[in-house]
């Protein structure tokens, strides 16, 4: 494959290109999808092709083909080099890449077991088992139950004499408990909502999961949250379990700080953000028990990798420290402006995107707290779980999270189950209410495989570490 | 482009005669290309890619599986065609699956055009060139892209479904935003390229940009509201992806589910999938290569039907509508050519019927809390006015709204004669504005 790219590296300089980098993917995909005792989808899917990206005179240009051939690797490239010619045409500042250590070696994710060695009875046999179990409480009248492998082999060169390969698989799974009567339709889901619980990891993450044994309780609930009653409108204390959290992170610190963003590049589609480059170092972000990190090097993570896409070694670094805005996730390109070279966060979505700034495993770092002292500490409030819905404004600071579940807190002790609970805020005052995080007894690391950016959409699997939490004086139970 | 739709269907046909099993589908969607974002009044990436996907459905009495691959030489084939019969002999079987479909004709439809194909990277880059000009002259901002696209779908199966097509795309959007927080916005979709007026686009949107500068706050509440129709086309994508399949109706997680013929909405609101229309872009059969038919769903306020495919079809008793996506699917099927039946009134007639309200440019960040509702929650992004007495006095800081769609619509009072094709990640959408008498703001950006 590296002769390839060297093919395509060389047709891009000899074109024109200052500089010029190529990814061959090969990658596959299995997915499983039961319903209600019915097998809706088995599904394997391949997808192999090269990328050629080609700065000339400043500005950048890509194209991609199926083909992996050196002739059609030579043509991409020329076209790569075309398309920055005419990007030229409409061009502002030249892009610069400051200096990088060419990226030499081999890098593989953690696995033990090859899911896509695992014969197709065995994975079908699980999620029907948890599919029954779900279906054995009556109330529950739909029923789902997913699994999902990804299997990804990636070579990458530039025209700076970077030369890389590396193997990723990652395993996904879970079930989800639909109740419905009249008008009323309640969802329960396990290990999280929105495809389950992923990681980077073979078959062994999929048993530890235990669908099944999780299923009665998964069931249970969305049978009671029937004639649960919707949170009154108000302003209370809540604490929001660690999946909620993660996805809380996601959107209210991971993409207000990707530093394309807060330069503007991404302001037509998804937004800016309401961090600006001086912001650095002087943002009061939360409270002095808020620090959250970007860190590609946690094994199993979703996040994490050899290499990025530009071919920067993945590293750890402080986004937020003690509630200060401490860092920015940055690319080659944009590191400078914040005087900076790059913490390694540029990943594209296959061979046919180029790279963007993208969330490696964004964490809420773990504080101190047992998840019952942090219960019996809260005289009134709400507890919530497991994310139903999420909506942010384009600067990353109204947001609106829905959950699948709750429960009232009264005088230290979790009261009534709550349906559907929502809660609205503004970001750093909303970080600026958080009082208490759980321990690291009580942090893990949420996969997501669905974060939407770019144009053509890009679709990333990142990841956040985060344990439960508490923020007081939040609104909640918004338009009900 | 790398293959015609004869050779689209010829190399489903090939698929299909690989696979070994009772019945067999293949799905062929070949893409080229180019897509040129601009952002700070520059081009900052500028990409161009070609795909081409094989998609093979096997069947073997009642069970079936899925394999797709991109590599489309003859062994790859047949790889991809025994992982999908390997699939369907292990998968338990579906009681309710009624087999493929059988062949029906299906209407032709030139919706390619080649001045979209022409339109390469310097043709893009004059025009975003164009676009911007608009905005950096007045000291403002432009960002967003300009895209063009050919896509070819062919399907074919072992009953002799084989149909193709051919299909064209090109897109445009632009931000303008200045210094004093106002923001525009203007879109363009269309088959052919050769109709984008990009100064007219970029200028539309720094007009709005300047003036929606300084905006201000608006208390929470209910408010009538005057809504653009990139924001009623985000409201229609909502409709169709949790309401208007056949699986969420039967499956009780559709508004529609209980409520068939009965009026859920003004009468003045009618919607409807319409491949067929001229207005339509897109293909005219479904991914089981069926004919896409014209849906009423809402017809004058009254619900009635979902849209369907094969499978939904057979088990709900409803004719084939030809709504399947690409198998498998656990979606359902989707209506993706969505129509909005026309008003009376120009925009300038629903904005004077208005004594205090808000007009709304486009929605931004839209999600679901509740199906059964269609309540959701987002905010309003990039242009949005106070209106008082039938005119627009001030810009307002973004809204977040937290609102029953199907309510919404139940309290329309009056729509555009004009209407506009809008883009979306689910489709195109042909809808006007809208006059709502009461919508529901729950906060505002600071």
């Amino acid at each position: 494959m590296h002769d390839i790219i060297a093919a395509a590296l060389n047709a891009a300089q000899l074109a024109g290109a200052s500089y010029a980098d190529a990814r061959i993917v090969d990658s596959s995909r299995e997915e499983i999808q039961v319903a209600s005792g019915i097998v809706e989808g088995v599904e394997h899917s391949d997808s192999f092709g090269i990328g050629v990206r080609a700065l000339v005179a400043g500005a950048w240009g890509f194209s991609a083909t199926r083909i992996v051939t050196a002739e059609e690797a030579v043509k991409v490239a020329r076209e790569a080099v075309a398309i920055a010619k005419a990007s030229a045409l409409v061009s502002g500042p030249p892009a610069i890449l400051p200096p990088l250590e060419p990226a030499r070696g081999e890098w593989s994710g953690p696995i033990e077991i090859d899911p896509f060695t695992v014969p197709l009875e065995d994975k079908l046999a699980l999620l029907l088992a948890a599919d029954e179990t779900l279906r054995a409480e009556p109330k529950v009248t739909l029923t789902k139950a997913n699994m999902g492998f990804h299997r990804e082999h990636k070579w990458f060169g530039s025209t700076e004499g970077a030369r890389t390969e590396q193997r990723f698989v990652e395993s996904g799974a879970g079930i989800v408990a639909i109740a419905v009567e009249g008008d009323e339709v309640v969802t329960r889901s396990y290990p999280n909502s929105h495809g389950g619980g992923w990681e980077q990891a073979g078959w062994e993450y999929i048993a530890r999961l235990d669908l099944v044994g999780n299923a009665p309780r998964i069931a249970e609930q969305a049978a009671q949250l029937l004639t649960a009653p919707y949170v009154a409108e108000g302003t209370r204390d809540v604490i929001i379990d660690a999946g909620q959290v993660a996805l809380q992170v996601h959107e209210s610190v991971g993409h207000p700080t990707e530093l394309d963003r807060v330069l503007g590049e991404e302001a037509a589609f998804a937004g800016t953000s309401f961090v600006g480059l001086d912001d650095v170092g002087s943002l009061v972000y939360g409270s002095d028990i808020v620090s959250v990190t970007s860190d590609a090097t946690i094994p199993g993570s979703l996040g994490s990798f050899g290499w990025d896409d530009e071919g920067v070694a993945a590293q750890r670094d402080f986004l937020v420290k003690d509630g200060m805005l401490a860092g920015l996730q940055t690319s080659r390109e944009t590191a400078a402006a914040i005087g900076r070279t790059s913490n390694g966060c540029m990943r594209a979505d296959g061979w046919n995107r180029i790279p963007l700034i993208r969330m490696t495993t964004v964490s809420l770092e773990p504080g101190t707290w047992a998840f019952d002292d942090l219960i019996a500490d809260t005289e009134g409030g709400l507890y919530i779980e497991t994310n139903n819905s999420w909506s942010i404004d384009d600067k990353r600071l109204n947001f609106q999270f829905a959950c699948e579940i709750g429960w009232e807190i009264e005088n230290g002790k979790l009261g009534r189950m709550v349906k559907s609970p929502n809660y609205t805020g503004i970001t750093p005052e909303f970080w600026a209410s958080c009082d208490a995080i759980c321990s690291r007894d009580y942090w893990s690391v949420w996969g997501l495989p669905n974060c939407g950016k770019g144009e053509p959409m890009q679709v990333a699997h990142v990841a956040h570490g985060a344990a439960p939490a508490r923020f007081r004086n939040v609104k909640v139970g918004v338009g009900r | 482009m790398t293959m015609t739709p004869e050779q689209a269907r010829e190399l489903a046909r090939l698929a299909v005669s690989m696979t070994d099993a009772d019945q067999a589908e293949a799905l062929v969607a070949a893409e080229s290309s180019a897509l040129t974002r601009f952002a700070n009044n520059r081009i900052n990436q500028n990409v161009a890619e070609e795909n081409a996907l094989v998609n093979i459905r096997a069947v073997i009495g009642k069970r079936v599986g899925v394999a797709s691959t991109n590599r489309l030489d003859d062994a790859s084939l047949r790889v991809t065609a025994e992982a999908a019969v390997a699939a369907a002999r292990i998968a338990p079987e579906d009681p309710a699956f009624p087999g493929l479909p059988g062949p029906e004709a299906v209407r032709d439809a030139d919706r390619a055009v080649q001045a979209t194909r022409d339109f390469d990277a310097t043709a893009r880059a004059e025009a975003v060139g164009s676009i911007v000009a608009q905005s950096s002259s007045r000291g403002l901002i432009a960002a967003g892209k300009v895209r063009t696209a050919e896509q070819v779908i062919a399907v074919a199966n072992s009953l002799g479904v084989d149909v193709g097509q051919a299909i064209t795309s090109a897109q445009a959007t632009v931000l303008s935003m200045g210094a004093q927080s106002g923001s525009g916005w203007a879109s363009f979709l269309d088959a052919d390229a050769g109709k984008l007026a990009p100064e007219a686009l970029g200028a539309e949107a720094a007009d709005l940009a300047e003036r929606s500068a300084n905006p201000g706050s608006l208390d929470p509440g209910e408010y009538t509201v005057v809504l653009a129709p990139e924001a009623v086309a985000d409201i229609m994508d909502f409709l169709a992806y949790v309401g208007f399949s056949a699986k969420a109706y039967d499956e009780g997680r559709s508004f529609l589910s209980n409520h068939l013929e009965e009026g859920l909405m003004s009468e003045q609101v009618g919607i409807f999938d319409d491949a067929l229309s001229e207005h339509a872009m897109g293909l005219t059969f479904d991914y089981e290569g069926q004919p896409k038919r014209t849906v009423p769903m809402i017809d004058y306020g009254v619900a009635q039907m979902p849209v369907t495919d094969s499978y939904w079809a057979a088990k709900t008793g409803w004719r084939n509508t030809g709504h399947a996506l690409p198998a498998p699917n656990p979606y359902g099927p989707m209506p993706l050519n969505i129509e909005m039946m026309a008003g009376e009134a120009t925009i300038d007639e629903l904005l004077g019927s208005v004594k205090r309200g808000v007009y709304v440019t486009r929605f931004h960040y839209v999600n679901v809390e509740d199906p059964i509702s269609v309540l959701l929650t987002g905010m309003t992004r990039d242009g949005t006015f106070m209106i008082e007495d039938g005119r627009l006095t001030r810009p307002l800081r973004n809204l977040r709204f937290t609102q029953s769609a199907v309510k919404a619509l139940y309290w329309c009072e009056g729509a555009t004669k004009e209407r506009r094709f809008v883009g979306t990640e689910e489709g195109a959408s042909y809808v006007p504005g809208l006059l709502i008498s009461k919508f529901n703001f729950t906060g505002q950006t600071t």
